[in-house]
C-alpha cells in the first residue's frame, strides 16, 4: 500500500512567527500519523496572483497559463489525500501569503456547474481529492474571526470537493497547540 | 465648504477599466459627482506592488470620507492582492490615536455562481477588516451572476449610490433587491455549461473533451 501524503500550505507572512512554528507542528504531527508531509513555504515562493481569465478552464485545460511555482503547488495539492492550510487568521481569513496560492487553484475544477445540494458549484476535475484542514493562527480568541474561518474552510472544501474538513486556531502555547492541531488532524483523517 | 473625499478600491485582477467589479462602482458612484463629491480610485492589484503604491492606498484610505470597495469572489474569499492591500491599511491605522475622522467603508461583491449568498463569507471578511481597521461599516450589496442580472440589480446600485453619495449606509431594500438569484438555477446551470463549451471552441478550439483534461493526475 502506497504511503498516504500531505500538502501543508505555509502561509505566514514573516519567518519565525506562530504560523511558521504551527507549519512545522502540522508537519510533524502529520509524520507521526504516517503520512509524506511536503511543506511550501509560499512567502519564498514566487506566485503571480490569479489574472482571471479562465484559459485554466478554456484555453489549457487544467493548467495556469501563468507559468511560475503556482502550478507546482497546485499540483501538489490534487496529489495529496490531505492539505493543510497553516496561516495567521486574517480579518477571519486566509493571510494574502496563503490567498495568492489557494486562488491557483482554479485549474484542479472543470468550468462546468452542478448542484451540490441546492447549491451551484464547479464540477470537479479528478476523481479525488484531498481532505482539507484549516489551522489558523490567533493569539487573541475572536469569535467572529474563528466563524468566519471555520465557515471559509468549509466552503473551501464544497468547491474543491474534498471529502472532509476541520478547522483549528492556534494560541501560542507549543503544547497547547500541538494537542489542537494533532485533535483536528484526527478528526479530519477519519474520512 | 470642503468637498467630500470618496476612494473606490478596486480588487479585480482586470482593473479599473474593464473589470466587473468597476462597473458595479462606477453605477454606485453615479450620484456623487452631483452632490460635490470628488472620487479617487485605486487598483489594489497595483497599489500593493510598490512602497509608493501602498503609502498612497494607506494615505488616501484614512483621508476619505466614504471608501468603496469593490472586489470578484475569488474562493469563497477576496483575491489575494485584495486581501494584501487590506493587510496593509489596517497595520497602519492601527496606530491611529482615535482623533482622526473615521472613514466610512461600504462593500460591493460579486460572484459568478448565481447566488449572492455565496458571497457572505467575503462579507464577513470585509466587516472584520473594517472593525480592525478603524472604518465604519456602512453596509454592502452581493450580486451573483458576475454582476449581471434584471432591473432590479440596476436599482440596487442606484439605491445604494444614493445614499451613500447623502451620508447614509446602504439601505436594507437595496441589498435585498440583489439577494435573489437573477435566473432559476437550473438555467443558469444549462446556460452556464453551454457558455463554457462555446467559449473553448470558438476561441481556442478546445473541444469539449479537451477541457476535461487531467495534466496533474499521476502516471
Amino acid at each position: 500500500m502506497s504511503k498516504k501524503t500531505a500538502c501543508v500550505l505555509n502561509g505566514s507572512l514573516r519567518g519565525g512567527t506562530p504560523a511558521d512554528r504551527a507549519a512545522s507542528a502540522t508537519v510533524k504531527l502529520l509524520e507521526d500519523r504516517g503520512f509524506g508531509a511536503v511543506v511550501h513555504t509560499l512567502r519564498d515562493l514566487d506566485i503571480a496572483p490569479c489574472l482571471g481569465c479562465f484559459a485554466c478552464w478554456v484555453k489549457t485545460p487544467g493548467v495556469c497559463i501563468i507559468d511560475d511555482a503556482g502550478r507546482d503547488v497546485a499540483r501538489s495539492m490534487i496529489r495529496s489525500d490531505l492539505v493543510a492550510y497553516v496561516t495567521p487568521v486574517t480579518f477571519g481569513g486566509y493571510s494574502s501569503e496563503l490567498k495568492k496560492a489557494v486562488d491557483r487553484k482554479i485549474p484542479l475544477i472543470l468550468p462546468y456547474f452542478t448542484f451540490v445540494g441546492n447549491e451551484v458549484h464547479h464540477i470537479r476535475r479528478y476523481p479525488s481529492a484531498p481532505c482539507l484542514l484549516g489551522v489558523g493562527v490567533l493569539e487573541t480568541p475572536n469569535v467572529r474571526w474563528e466563524e468566519i474561518f471555520k465557515t471559509l474552510v468549509q466552503r473551501n472544501a464544497i468547491n474543491f470537493h474534498s471529502p472532509d474538513a476541520e478547522a483549528c486556531f492556534v494560541r501560542g502555547d507549543e503544547d497547547e497547540d500541538r494537542g489542537r492541531i494533532a485533535a483536528a488532524i484526527g478528526e479530519v483523517t477519519q474520512a | 465648504m470642503n468637498k467630500k473625499n470618496a476612494l473606490v478600491l478596486i480588487g479585480s485582477p482586470k482593473g479599473l477599466e474593464t473589470s466587473t467589479s468597476a462597473r458595479l462602482a462606477r453605477a454606485v458612484l453615479a450620484p456623487f459627482d452631483d452632490q460635490g463629491w470628488t472620487v479617487d480610485w485605486i487598483h489594489l492589484h497595483r497599489a500593493v506592488e510598490t512602497a509608493e503604491g501602498t503609502t498612497e492606498l494607506v494615505t488616501k484610505v484614512s483621508g476619505a470620507d466614504q471608501v468603496v470597495f469593490a472586489a470578484p469572489l475569488y474562493v469563497d474569499s477576496l483575491p489575494a492582492p485584495a486581501i494584501r492591500g487590506l493587510e496593509r491599511i489596517a497595520a497602519a491605522r492601527s496606530e491611529r490615536t482615535g482623533e482622526e475622522k473615521v472613514p466610512r467603508f461600504a462593500v460591493l461583491i460579486n460572484c459568478g455562481f448565481v447566488e449572492s449568498q455565496q458571497n457572505d463569507t467575503a462579507v464577513g471578511i470585509c466587516r472584520a477588516f473594517a472593525e480592525a481597521a478603524g472604518l465604519e461599516w456602512f453596509g454592502e450589496l452581493t450580486m451573483g451572476s458576475a454582476g449581471n442580472g434584471p432591473k432590479r440589480f440596476h436599482r440596487a446600485l442606484a439605491e445604494a449610490g444614493s445614499a451613500l453619495s447623502s451620508g447614509f449606509p446602504i439601505p436594507p431594500s437595496a441589498r435585498k433587491l440583489t439577494r435573489r438569484p437573477a435566473m432559476p438555477k437550473l438555467l443558469y446551470v444549462i446556460g452556464g455549461n453551454v457558455m463554457w463549451r462555446r467559449i473553448a471552441k470558438k476561441r481556442f478550439g478546445v473541444t469539449k473533451q479537451e477541457i476535461l483534461a487531467q495534466p496533474c493526475k499521476e502516471a
